[in-house]
């Protein structure tokens, strides 16, 4: 006897907007101490500032920061479909983001709104070769010369796996 | 001569005006409190800086008529911001620490629809 059973999911569908930010701060050094934190209180006061509690209401929704690399100070924020533009709006009115006490000034430049991560991800390495392409003429040292080509090789390979 | 029969023509106009006029009204708690017709216009700007921040403080709104002693007035908003005027005002709660609500008598497209209504008529 064969006992089929059924088994019903459901599924909530998260229609989610990815956006790739590039985090530009005055003092380098502080740049390395970036944190998901920081960064998800400083959109937050922004939000807030600029749409009201209508925007702080949409934000506390599905919002988050879902990657932070401090030595290049990509940022990828996740926003629902909904809403994304509105919030995205508010992403020019950050000045500064408080870290350890110290207002740091800082400039959120959105480079990439993406459906998915692994879009984000495509970008992030199409962009960081063109990054390393520009900053190769301008390394001083040979060590820096060889360590770029080398990522760059790195970049390479993992643009051709995935394609 | 005969006249020729008019034909009967109707014309609908399917734009939405640009402008929305509401006759609020300012209601206090204490009988006592009064304001100017700037103060009147900040505590609105207040509201909608509460509601929606900068981007709706800055909602174009004009106060066409304030009466001082009814504490009523006519706004004149833009057709695209008058749920975000309304709801504004609707959840404004004090002024300088006084409990107050504003009360919307009437909303229309036209002015002229303002200037009576079936409820304050009075027919001799």
């Amino acid at each position: 006897m064969f006992l089929g059973f059924k088994i019903t999911v459901n599924c909530l569908v998260c229609v989610c907007r990815y956006l790739l930010c590039e985090v530009c701060m005055s003092e380098r050094s502080m740049l390395r101490l970036l944190e998901e934190k920081d960064i998800f209180q400083a959109v937050k006061t922004a939000v807030t500032t600029a749409h009201g509690q209508y925007g702080l209401a949409l934000f506390n929704i599905g919002s988050a920061v879902r990657y932070v690399n401090a030595y290049t100070g990509v940022v990828m924020l996740r926003f629902r479909k909904a809403h994304y533009q509105l919030l995205w709006s508010a992403l020019p009115f950050i000045t500064s983001i408080w870290k350890q006490g110290q207002r740091v000034p800082c400039f959120f430049n959105c480079i990439h709104v993406g459906g998915t991560i692994r879009t984000c991800q495509k970008f992030l390495i199409r962009y960081s070769r063109q990054q390393l392409f520009r900053m190769l003429p301008h390394c001083k040292t040979e060590g820096k010369v060889i360590s770029s080509i080398i990522i760059l090789r790195i970049i390479q390979i993992a643009l051709t796996n995935h394609l | 001569m005969e006249k020729k029969p008019t034909p009967y023509e109707r014309v609908v106009c399917k734009n939405t005006s640009l402008y929305h006029y509401m006759k609020i009204n300012l209601v206090f708690d204490s009988r006592n409190k009064s304001l100017s017709a700037e103060q009147f216009k900040q505590l609105i700007i207040t509201g909608l800086k509460d509601l929606y921040g900068e981007v709706g403080a800055a909602f174009p709104f004009d106060v066409l008529t304030f009466n001082q002693t009814e504490l009523s007035a006519i706004l004149r908003v833009y057709h695209s911001s008058l749920v975000k005027l309304w709801s504004a005002i609707t959840l404004i709660g004090s002024y300088e620490s006084v409990s107050c609500a504003f009360r919307v008598t009437q909303v229309s497209p036209f002015l002229l629809a303002l200037s009576g209504n079936s409820r304050e008529m009075e027919v001799f």
